[in-house]
């Protein structure tokens, strides 16, 4: 039967890009070759995956869909066979006289795509066309129908039809989800009732399960829909399911390029910002009370926030922003907390320092950590002065403390980026339980960064993906286009703050800023946001691809110009801001939102104006920022608002250290 | 035909952190060695133009981090790999022990057409330390165990055996592509006909 087809058009390179980021998902791209069939039953259009005969990966691809919070308790849109579902969703074959209508990718976006729309709802992944070929097809396309481009969406066609008002009636209605997977869209258009949409709002879940890899095309469709006022649910929530609910599915709505609501994006313009110098000694000290007590907290950040930090008083601030003191102790307070820090360090050290060989051989774990960080030590920041040398004793402090962070939080363990955290701590405190004490702190930031399942990685390089979205769609919709929208050639920028990408000095300096919490928590999303856009004519005009981002990305590391890029960044903070449309999910990740519990209290708070309020709200901060963060491994993502608190302990003290150097 | 064609090879390095991943490379693509190499965040690679068998070839040597747990984001740089260099230190068993996995890793996410045949090639680094732990017969039996892997002793430090390592997996990849090509080269309706005649089973490569 298959033998009578006559093939009219065929064309390889053609992808549908699935783009669940997974750990199962081998590909976000599947290719496949379209067709233009001539069959005995009539004209058909037909897209196979090269992938598609390989039973195994699609289970694979199932199990992704079941990572992402896929419940398939009584959940009526379920199919029952799930595999086959998932398995039949990549191929594409119809009767082109069930062609309704078709969306076209916006020109000089990337690669040309196609979005087949049929007259029951059915809507086809869009088919990328790698290597070109899609005006052929639809040229050929056009022997069999009549195509008009619709007046509204220069991207949009429509088949004509015989009932021209049905057609309207049922475009209407197709219009709202161009993008949504055909199966649910017929299930819902079935069901007069209820319709679709509200459909979604009132069961997300169920909703999502049979849209599978498209259903973030759908919530975008929703959530970007300008004039849905029958909402079941409100906006935000929804907007809060994208963001939380299925993390998984976060990083993965980044295909068709050039999605149209986004690209009409119209910022307010940059304004001028000024950095500072830092922070001065005399200064410094002048902010402290005659019992060692820190005035104005906020003023004091704000200077910190706006040019840093002497090297001269490092070690001291440092205590203080990494939450090893509290910033409203007195000198007395920080000398007995100190005190029992120390006790504490060497209680730690000394569980693991007396793990005998014997012991060891039946501790596999503590075993390979201790290869891990072995080997991580004499590769850190070798060429810095400080652990210059063979014999450089800094080497052993640099892994004592690392050995005991693990005893410290051992659920977490040893991670491969850890030691480039501690080691311009180590330096700048020179001392190993001060420093142990600080990395604890700084660990309490990005902790999630290195958690096993890498969920805090993936929501982070999916908010940067929402942050660019917003602040340069065709810089966004070009990266998606490029195999790039899961900004995974940020990893090493957010996994370890950007230690990588500039000089020893230079990371001293962002990292101080950074731990002010100013002007929001993720700043240092819009810090990536800032060095993209400096690279955006280099990537675009160049044409680089996926590869040539990443390496690209990779290559300007050490040549970032810092304070130039802290400048752009709260510009474009401030801009972001000022932005009347901006969509929730970005408002929550850049601490926008009204505070709605204590946690995020300080986040939303920059302006001086608020000081009074704020001071108020750090008390109220400090108790569940203990439970979180006190401890062992404290998996909140981001919510450091006050970090300074993370370690807890009020009684704090004494000023600045003494001199109990441990360094040998 | 074929050879007309621009040919770029895609190899992927991988084997527990430390093994000297990035050394391998560097030393392959740049004859350079440092005791400085970081510990490798992400993912970097490193062309090298490389004649294989009168064919310019140019090669995309990719270095991931080593760590099981960046591998759920690594994953995506095994897409589209001809190659993939398997390495483990000779004076760490531990780091032999762990070939099965990245081995098996890596074909579950490649998915490559022909797995059995896959183009692998391992090396046992650091052979001019002197603590060897991990004997080259031991090391040659799972190689020929896993249906007769290459097998290569290197130092990347002292740049022994590291050109030639690479140059197999090169030619292997060769190899495996020039068949591959045959295979596409069928023309598209008898191709279309097996697919849609037998949508279950492998594609006739």
């Amino acid at each position: 039967m298959a033998s009578q087809n006559e093939v009219l058009f065929a064309k390889d390179s053609v992808y549908i890009h699935i783009n669940v980021q997974d750990t199962k998902d081998k590909d976000a791209h599947i290719a496949g070759r379209v067709f233009l069939l001539h069959k005995a039953e009539g004209n058909f259009i037909e897209w196979k995956a090269e992938e598609f005969l390989n039973l195994e990966s699609q289970n694979e691809e199932w199990d992704v869909i079941g990572n992402v919070g896929y419940r398939n308790e009584g959940s009526e849109c379920v199919s029952m066979n799930a595999k086959m579902d998932s398995r039949r969703k990549y191929n594409i074959s119809f009767d082109v006289l069930d062609l309704k209508s078709f969306k076209r990718s916006a020109p000089n976006h990337g690669w040309a795509y196609i979005i087949f729309i049929l007259k029951d709802g059915t809507t086809f992944p869009a088919l990328h066309f790698h290597n070109g070929g899609s005006k052929a097809l639809l040229k050929e396309l056009e022997n069999f129908i009549t195509i008009r481009r619709s007046p509204n969406d220069q991207r949009l066609f429509l088949v004509q039809d015989d009932d021209p008002e049905m057609l309207s009636k049922s475009f209407n209605e197709l219009s709202l989800f161009s993008d949504s997977s055909g199966a649910y869209v017929q299930k819902f258009v079935r069901d007069p009732n209820k319709g679709m949409h509200k459909k979604f709002m009132k069961d997300p879940y169920t909703t999502t399960m049979g849209g599978f890899s498209k259903v973030t095309n759908f919530l975008r469709d929703v959530l970007m829909t300008p004039d849905n006022n029958n909402l079941v649910r409100p906006q935000s929530e929804v907007a809060e399911l994208l963001h939380d609910d299925i993390p998984g599915m976060e990083i993965s709505h980044m295909d068709e390029p050039g999605f149209e609501m986004v690209t009409k994006t119209k910022l307010p313009p940059r304004p001028e910002v000024k950095r500072s110098d830092p922070l001065t000694a005399q200064r410094w000290n002048s902010f402290f009370d005659a019992e060692g007590c820190i005035q104005q907290v906020v003023e004091l950040k704000d200077i910190i926030f706006r040019g840093g930090v002497d090297p001269s008083i490092r070690s001291d601030v440092w205590k203080f922003l990494l939450g090893y003191y509290d910033w409203d102790s007195t000198a007395k307070k920080r000398a007995d907390h100190r005190k029992r820090k120390v006790d504490d360090y060497f209680r730690m050290k000394l569980q693991w320092k007396t793990v005998s060989s014997e012991q060891e051989r039946r501790f596999t774990l503590l075993k390979e950590r201790r290869g891990l960080i072995d080997k991580d030590v004499t590769r850190t920041d070798r060429t810095h002065k400080f652990f210059t040398g063979d014999k450089n004793s800094n080497l052993q402090v640099l892994y004592d403390i690392l050995m005991t962070y693990c005893m410290y939080n051992f659920d977490l363990g040893y991670v491969q980026g850890m030691s480039d955290i501690l080691s311009p701590i180590l330096v700048v405190m020179e001392n190993e339980v001060d420093a142990f004490w600080c990395f604890a702190g700084a660990m309490e930031r990005v902790c999630h960064n290195f958690e096993m399942d890498q969920n805090g990685m993936k929501v982070q390089l999916s908010q940067i993906h929402k942050l660019m979205q917003v602040y340069d769609p065709e810089l966004c919709a070009y990266l998606e286009s490029r195999e790039s929208g899961n900004f995974y050639f940020c990893f090493r920028w957010i996994l370890i703050h950007f230690k990588r990408e500039f000089h020893f000095h230079e990371i001293q300096r962002l990292w101080e800023v950074l731990w002010t919490d100013r002007p929001c928590n993720n700043f240092h999303l819009v810090i990536s946001l800032a060095i993209l856009d400096n690279e955006k004519s280099t990537l675009m005009e160049n044409k680089f691809g996926f590869t040539e981002i990443l390496k690209h990305i990779n290559d300007i590391s050490l040549s970032i110009p810092l304070e130039d890029t802290l400048r752009k960044a709260e510009g474009i903070f401030l801009q972001l801001k000022e932005y009347k449309k901006l969509p929730k999910v970005v408002k929550e990740i850049l601490g926008l939102l009204p505070v709605p519990t204590s946690l995020s209290m300080e986040n939303s708070m920059t302006s001086s104006s608020l000081q009074d309020l704020k001071s108020e709200a750090n008390s109220k901060v400090d108790t569940p920022q203990l439970m979180a963060g006190g401890a062992s491994s404290g998996t909140g993502v981001h919510v450091n608002g006050s970090r300074s608190h993370a370690l807890g302990n009020k009684q704090s003290s004494v000023v600045m250290d003494d001199g109990s150097k441990i360094l040998t | 035909m074929a050879s007309r064609k621009k040919v770029l090879l895609k190899v992927i390095i991988l084997g527990d952190s430390g093994v000297g991943k990035t050394s391998l490379m560097n030393q392959y693509v740049a004859k350079k060695f440092s005791n400085q190499y970081k510990a490798t965040i992400g993912a970097d690679f490193l062309t090298k133009e490389v004649m294989v068998d009168d064919r310019l070839v140019t090669m995309q040597i990719w270095d991931t981090a080593g760590q099981e747990r960046f591998q759920s984001l690594g994953v995506a740089f095994y897409r589209g790999a001809d190659g993939c260099v398997l390495v483990f230190d000779v004076t760490m068993p531990n780091t032999f022990r762990s070939l099965d996995s990245w081995r098996d890793e890596f074909l579950i996410q490649a998915s490559p057409r022909d797995p059995e045949n896959f183009p692998f090639v391992v090396i046992g680094n650091k052979i001019d330390l002197e603590n060897r732990a991990v004997s080259a017969r031991r090391a040659q039996g799972w190689c020929h165990s896993k249906g007769d892997i290459p097998y290569f002793e290197t130092s990347a430090k002292e740049a022994i055996n590291v050109e030639q390592a690479f140059q197999a997996v090169a030619k292997n990849a060769m190899a495996q592509e020039s068949d591959v090509e045959l295979c596409s080269d069928f023309p598209d309706p008898i191709k279309l006909k097996d697919d849609q005649s037998k949508p279950k089973e492998g594609c006739a490569c």
